[in-house]
């Protein structure tokens, strides 16, 4: 794929969307989400959301990190004007989530965390119902409902019920109706929560594609790996608070390099020792060394390269390694340096999560 | 691997028209009857039951309720006396599905997915509802015909078949809004189900629908005045018969037929714009973004 093609495209869109942009006021070019001071509390008392100040520019591929319950969804609702705000201004493409709800909706795409397809339509049916929903010209609708039928795969099945999908293909079919009208500003929550690994990877693919010719995407996600793949900018929420925000990069920095995870065949005591010789360890600058249940774990930013080094000099100290493992950080990992609690980022318990 | 101008969506711009108050009814009124179409075993389940009780309760109680019948409204065959009432009761049947959808959309995301699309709410179950209204029509109009091909005699003609479809329209608003506000108030299939079904046989019947009400117990005549399938029966019926059948008012204003039809018509349209008020009331609390 062409990068100075798509740049050129995306150049081209901002100029474009800053022609419509006329007219608009106090809102800053370029920029696609502004929120200041946005506080959501429930009925019943609950503050799922205190005091959030956000802005994503146009074009962005932006991340929304953070466990069941932080408040994610609540936030998304809010920017795709399902949740009003207590308290605070949002500014959703320019325009005002109170008192401009449809104007936000006709410029906006928005993918709920469960799927939402209609099963008894066909592929192409949902697709066509979406593009006269947002008002997509007669004369394109055709062209429309082909051109994402091929983006996201379903060709083959276009005239199949949705409802003999796989979760991976119905996802894809969401993502599709959630483009109909080509908005400038995407909403995907949690688009890949309960999906295998080769399903993810295609989603992965097509967001990338889709940010690339030009569309802000705002993308809540549990998993590292995913925002750390996709996104260039990460806001880490937490109890309804923003905690962390920057690049892949800057998060991953915070937890201090990859962690090795070294399980022994001994007692805690060998676990002591090997975790003092880790501390130790001359090729680690700086290393987090934790007594775990089953062996040691090292975080360092050498601890990749100089992993090995490590086992060999705790095999010469007489220490059995019975397994290990040098992996990236994980969104734990993020979460264990950010606010030194482990939280539970199970994805599969999608159950759990709110949904209100 | 393909490149974005390769796939056309390069040229990107929001590429939309706007939105109209009849575009977006259109649009939902076609995704209700694709999904009728598509889901045969409702249609026919709500056409079985009453299709069942036509045959069974002619064939039946024919001799025994005819001999009822023809007390009240003498040379009136008991088919053509069943017509009428089994068509409100096929209105009383699909009213059901109305609800049920709504939960169904509502736990396959549709509802929401509807909700953050730029349409117009109102329009968004106006399309609806006139798919529904649409299906109980064409429902109305198989079980005249069948009568007719059982023995039933509509005296009004065509004009009068297009009458009782009107009628059993104007019936089944009233369930139509309660089976949405059970489906909004439930949020489960199950219960909306039940919750609608229960309801149906003792309406039915308690009511002018199967026998004339003067062989009736006397709570039965009491509860017959304050159910609405009376007064959508009695107006069908008034229709199918071309005379005065109502018992449970005496107007004598308007002459003949008119005299079930014009007082029946107005208790079903009071009845209607309760019921509709109550369903917008929870429909639209539903779809607002207001914290609870």
């Amino acid at each position: 794929m062409s990068n100075e093609q798509s740049v050129a495209d995306a150049e081209t869109l901002r100029a474009h969307s800053r022609d419509s942009n006329v007219g608009r006021t106090g809102f800053a070019e370029g920029t696609s989400i502004d929120i200041s001071g946005l506080e959501v509390t429930y009925g019943d008392g609950t503050e799922a959301v205190s005091g959030v100040d956000l802005t994503v520019g146009d074009g962005e591929f932006f991340g929304f990190l953070g466990p069941n319950g932080a408040g994610k969804t609540t936030v998304i609702k809010v920017l795709a004007t399902l949740l009003s705000p207590t308290a605070g201004e949002v500014r959703v493409n320019g325009f005002d989530v109170r008192t401009e709800p449809r104007k936000i909706r006709e410029s906006i795409g928005y993918m709920a965390q469960e799927t939402s397809i209609d099963p008894e339509l066909t592929a192409e049916e949902n697709i066509r119902f979406a593009c006269e929903a947002y008002g997509v010209p007669r004369g394109d609708r055709d062209e429309r409902t082909a051109e994402l039928l091929d983006l996201v795969d379903l060709e083959a099945v276009a005239d199949k019920r949705s409802e003999e999908f796989s979760g991976g293909m119905k996802k894809r079919l969401d993502a599709a109706t959630a483009l109909v009208h080509r908005p400038p500003l995407v909403f995907l929550d949690e688009p890949t929560t309960g999906l295998d690994p080769t399903a993810r990877n295609r989603l992965w693919e097509y967001f990338q594609r889709i940010n690339e010719q030009g569309t802000t995407i705002f993308l809540t996600t549990q998993y590292l790996e995913e925002a750390d793949t996709l996104c260039e900018r990460l806001a880490v929420i937490l109890d309804g608070k923003i905690v962390a925000d920057g690049s892949p990069a800057d998060l991953k920095r915070q937890v201090g390099g990859d962690v090795l995870d070294i399980e022994m065949g001994d007692g805690p005591e060998a676990r002591a020792r090997a975790a003092a010789i880790a501390r130790e360890f001359d090729d680690f600058d700086t290393a987090t060394v934790e007594e775990t249940e089953t062996g040691i774990s090292v975080t360092a930013q050498a601890a990749r390269q100089s992993g090995t080094d490590l086992l060999v000099a705790l095999r010469d100290a007489g220490l059995i390694v019975t397994g290990f493992n040098v992996r990236a950080p994980t969104l734990d990992d993020v979460f264990l340096a950010i606010t030194g609690e482990r939280v539970d980022t199970d994805g599969g318990a999608a159950a759990t999560e709110e949904s209100t | 691997m393909s490149t974005p101008t390769e796939s056309g969506i390069a040229d990107r711009e929001v590429a939309r028209s706007t939105n109209t108050f009849a575009g977006d009814v259109w649009v939902n009124f076609k995704r209700w009857n694709l999904k009728a179409v598509r889901n045969p075993f409702v249609l026919v389940v709500s056409l079985a039951q009453p299709f069942i009780f036509l045959v069974l309760f002619t064939e039946v109680f024919g001799n025994v309720a005819g001999g009822a019948v023809s007390q009240g409204l003498p040379g009136i065959d008991y088919t053509t006396f069943l017509v009428p009432a089994i068509a409100i009761q096929v209105a009383l049947a699909s009213a059901v599905t109305s609800g049920i959808g709504l939960v169904n959309d509502i736990e396959n995301g549709m509802f929401e997915k509807v909700l953050v699309s730029p349409m117009n709410r109102t329009a968004v179950f106006v399309g609806k509802t006139l798919a529904e209204v649409f299906r109980i029509a064409l429902q109305i109009a198989i079980i005249l015909g069948l009568g007719v091909l059982l023995g039933a005699e509509i005296t009004t003609g065509v004009v009068g078949a297009v009458g009782i479809m009107a009628v059993g329209i104007l019936f089944s608003f009233w369930f139509i809004a309660f089976s949405n506000m059970l489906a909004v108030l439930t949020r489960d299939q199950e219960s909306t189900i039940i919750g609608a079904n229960l309801l149906q046989f003792p309406l039915l019947f308690l009511s002018s629908a199967f026998l004339p009400l003067e062989v009736l117990p006397n709570w039965i005549q009491l509860f017959a005045r304050i159910n609405p399938v009376t007064y959508g029966v009695d107006a069908a019926r008034a229709i199918m018969l071309d005379e005065d059948v109502m018992t449970v008012l005496e107007v004598t204003a308007f002459g003949g037929a008119l005299d079930t039809i014009v007082p029946a018509v107005a208790v079903l349209v009071g009845l209607g714009s309760v019921f509709g008020a109550g369903a917008i009331y929870l429909l639209s609390r539903a779809s607002s973004s207001d914290v609870r």
